[in-house]
């Protein structure tokens, strides 16, 4: 061998060494899992709707990389992170707190987090206040939870082993209106596969993908000695109508595929990095669908037997209980009932229907609010309020509440109760507005009758002292003239007199209309009384006046609803006053004439004629 | 004439002696205005001024002249911090009266001014004193009407009886709080529906209060 050669092969030596070592180290993975020194679980027994805590202890600060283990009906959620430092030795020494949260009552299995390390058992009990003793509906015994099995468990790789898709049910028989939980899994070869397309759908069975959650969790999971990085999907399915449902799940994807023969595939393999291989190897991208293995779900009619009057159609485990906002109220005052109904199912069912009238309260429509503890809304707490109004005062009991569902664990209809409430309503402050405070001072009260002597106490600074109680007192704040006998009072006396005055006013046009006052009848009497003077003035004096007073008494007494008789002086003064003068003057002269024998003169013939008839036209003084 | 005013005066005493019959029955059991002044007073010495008001504003409705009655509402309403009423020339003038009074005053007017109209028809004779009397009957209705024309809006108010009580846009438990009213405010009330009523405090400021958190002045 040449030394060149030599040189050459020790050089070729040299660089395949150095090759290999770069690549093994390429090889590796990016980042080393960090050692798990320990992981407890706090409590191992619990009910549903409550948490435990798992605490992961690992050596060195990278405890974000430890992959929480994966079990079906089990939520893993990391709730705290802490890292201590040995001074002593410098190790770095992180503790992971995570919230495990069942989403089911069953047994789990939490496989072990490291080879030193055991796998750890977490007990999740039904949690039912009051169960309903009615027997089972069905013989057969209930469906039992196996939650860690899959309907298919296996993991079928697809798209020239780049992918593959994950369907994992309950592996029981479910019911109608049951919130299924399914998990959905995605997993993608590094560097295989370049993008997901669209989110996971539904192939067949009748469902709908709801609630599915936003942001899937991540994962890598290593297969046939492969990393696959898996995207994972929490979502429930909830079946309307009984059968036998198969069904699977179908994802778009981009993967790269290699062009290269399959016999050379293996020294891809030697590669490990997907990075080198497709380096090393050219590749076509597609886009492709891939699927789950079909899955089947049967679902079971829910039973007629034995269903309570007030089931609503809520399926699932739930527990209820209920608050007021106040035991001591006064009447009238709104007071808040709150029922909370816990548990896990389809909530959507759950309704206020327990919230009714009550007797001896005003009731008003409940409003609901739902709380949930997990991202499906399977779990949760739904809390409806409603107003109440006591009516009565005294020692109130709100009757205990009663919801019924289907509970799918044990096949059977179940009644939870709350517990009866009692409150101490008051009288409203208005009813008590008038009788004397329980504290301080206690002066009269409004009471007339009751009403004491006034308060000894000393008035406040500022203030005018107490009164003395007067006898007098009032049946009603209302002033006296608003109220009904005064209101028929003021009636009485105003039609009284109205009545009076209009009847005086039609009884004096009347006496008006009487005398013929105007027209041809009215100066043909008056043409016949000026004759009648006339001739009786020529008869004698006292001829004229004795005519004339007995004309003016008929036309006064009809005008006064008085006989003629009536008609003399002092009538004429209390009538008419000052008036009356002349009236007055011609009764008085008549009597004179009567008398004396006294003849006037023509011009006074005239004048007491002129009186007589202005009398007769209505121009007189009456 | 003697005979009108002699039938007037026989009208007064049959409304007289018919009234006193009436409250002589009544007398038994009722408000006082002395009484309510005291119980106020003491309300307010317990440290309830939405109380204290409220039967301070009905011992007024009794006694609206009384100078206490209005001293020790003004008192309590600037303690707890609600601004002073200031009334009117008018309002002074139309309360001097008593409603109580006021009432016999409406009566006696009626009677004067039916008598003196009456009279007016049966005789030409005092005709001045017949528009005396028509001026007179008239001033004394009038001073029943001004009372009542004061007093009638005092008797469509309500007392805030509970501190922060919310004034709501809604008749209803959960509806929408506009602004919220310190024990001791006077509203006015205007409607009412179910457990609510519906209030003005100003006169752009209306509202619904629940029934429960309110008195109102006239029992």
């Amino acid at each position: 061998m040449k030394p060149n050669e030599r040189l050459g092969r020790q050089v070729s030596t040299w660089l395949a060494v150095l090759m290999s070592a770069v690549i093994a180290l390429l090889a590796l993975p990016v980042h080393a899992a960090p050692q798990v020194l320990s992981a407890t679980l706090n409590p191992s027994e619990i009910t549903i709707g409550h948490t435990a805590l798992l605490t992961i202890t690992t050596l060195g600060s990278n405890a974000d990389d430890v992959l929480l283990p994966f079990v079906g009906g089990l939520e893993f959620r990391t709730v705290s992170q802490s890292r201590r430092v040995d001074t002593a030795t410098g190790a770095t020494r992180t503790t992971l707190v995570v919230r495990v949260t069942p989403q089911m009552a069953a047994t789990f299995s939490i496989p072990p987090l490291a080879a030193n390390l055991g796998p750890l058992t977490l007990t999740v009990d039904p949690d039912r206040l009051v169960v309903d003793a009615s027997p089972l509906p069905h013989k057969t015994a209930p469906p039992r939870v196996v939650p860690r099995a899959m309907a298919d468990g296996g993991i079928q790789l697809m798209a020239d082993g780049a992918a593959f898709v994950r369907l994992g049910i309950p592996r029981r028989q479910a019911y109608v209106g049951e919130n299924i939980p399914i998990e959905i899994e995605v997993g993608g070869r590094a560097g295989a596969v370049t993008s997901l397309n669209g989110l996971p759908t539904l192939i067949g069975g009748d469902f709908t993908l709801d609630n599915l959650s936003r942001q899937p969790e991540r994962a890598i999971r290593s297969i046939d000695g492969r990393q696959f990085t898996v995207l994972i999907w929490h979502s429930v399915i909830a079946p309307v109508k009984q059968g036998v449902f198969p069904f699977s799940v179908e994802v778009p994807l981009t993967v790269k595929f290699s062009t290269r023969p399959k016999a050379e595939a293996r020294f891809d393999a030697l590669m490990g990095d997907p990075f080198l291989q497709n380096y090393f190897g050219p590749t076509v991208t597609k886009e492709v669908k891939i699927s789950s293995p079909r899955a089947e779900l049967t679902v079971l009619a829910l039973p007629t037997e034995n269903r309570p009057a007030d089931f609503s159609g809520a399926v699932g485990t739930f527990a209820i209980s209920s608050e007021l906002s106040a035991v001591e109220a006064a009447a009238g005052d709104p007071l808040n009932l709150r029922l909370h109904v816990t548990g896990s199912g389809n909530f959507d069912r759950v309704d206020a229907a327990m919230l009714g009238s009550l007797p001896g309260w005003k009731t008003y429509p409940p409003r609901s609010s739902f709380k949930e503890s997990d991202t499906l809304g399977d779990k949760g707490e739904k809390i409806f309020e409603q107003t109440l109004i006591a009516s009565r005062p005294g020692v109130q009991t709100l009757p205990a509440l009663a919801f019924s569902f289907f509970d799918p664990s044990t096949g059977r209809y179940a009644t939870v109760r709350s517990a009866p409430l009692t409150v101490t309503i008051a009288k409203s402050l208005a009813d008590t507005s008038l009788t004397a405070p329980a504290s301080g001072a206690v002066a009269g009260v409004a009471d007339g009758s009751a009403a004491g002597a006034a308060s000894g106490d000393a008035p406040a600074a500022g203030m005018r002292p107490d009164h003395v109680l007067s006898a007098s007192s009032a049946d009603s704040l209302r002033p006296p003239y608003l109220r009904a006998p005064f209101l028929a009072t003021y009636s009485l006396l105003s039609v009284g007199f109205s009545a009076a005055y209009l009847r005086m006013r039609r009884r004096a046009t009347q006496a008006r209309r009487v005398a013929p006052r105007t027209g041809r009848r009215a100066a043909k009497a008056i043409a016949q009384t000026r004759a009648q003077l006339q001739a009786a003035a020529a008869q004698s004096p006292q001829a004229f006046f004795a005519s004339a007073r007995r004309t003016l008494q008929t036309t006064l007494a009809a005008l006064w609803q008085l006989s003629p008789e009536e008609i003399n002086v002092q009538a004429i003064d209390v009538r008419l006053g000052a008036a009356g003068r002349e009236l007055r003057e011609l009764f008085e002269l008549a009597d004179e004439v009567r008398y004396s024998g006294r003849a006037p003169s023509a011009a006074d013939y005239s004048r007491w004629t002129q009186v007589v008839v202005n009398q007769l036209n209505g121009e007189g003084a009456a | 004439m003697i005979k009108c005013y002699g039938l007037g005066a026989v009208m007064l005493a049959i409304v007289v002696l018919a009234a006193g019959a009436r409250a002589q029955s009544v007398t038994a059991a009722g408000f006082s205005a002395e009484g309510l002044y005291n119980l106020a007073n003491s309300y307010d010495r317990a440290g309830k001024p939405g109380m204290a008001i409220l039967n301070y504003e009905r011992a007024r409705l009794l006694a609206p002249n009384d100078p206490d009655i209005d001293a020790n509402l003004q008192a309590v309403r600037l303690a707890s911090g609600l601004p002073a009423e200031q009334p009117a020339w008018f309002e002074r003038a139309a309360t001097l009266i008593r409603p109580a009074v006021a009432a016999w005053l409406g009566v006696l007017g009626l009677l004067v001014v039916g008598v003196s109209a009456l009279c007016g028809l049966r005789t030409m004779q005092l005709a001045w004193l017949r528009r005396v009397g028509l001026l007179l009957g008239l001033l004394l209705i009038g001073s029943t009407v001004a009372n009542g024309l004061v007093l009638w809006p005092r008797l469509q108010r309500a007392i805030v009886l509970v501190t922060g009580t919310p004034v709501r846009a809604t008749p209803a438990p959960l509806g929408e709080s506009l602004f919220t009213l310190p024990e001791g405010a006077t509203v006015t009330m205007l409607g009412e529906h179910q457990d609510f009523v519906f209030v003005q405090i100003k006169p752009e400021t209306r509202g619904w209060v629940a029934r429960a958190r309110i008195a109102t002045v006239v029992p």
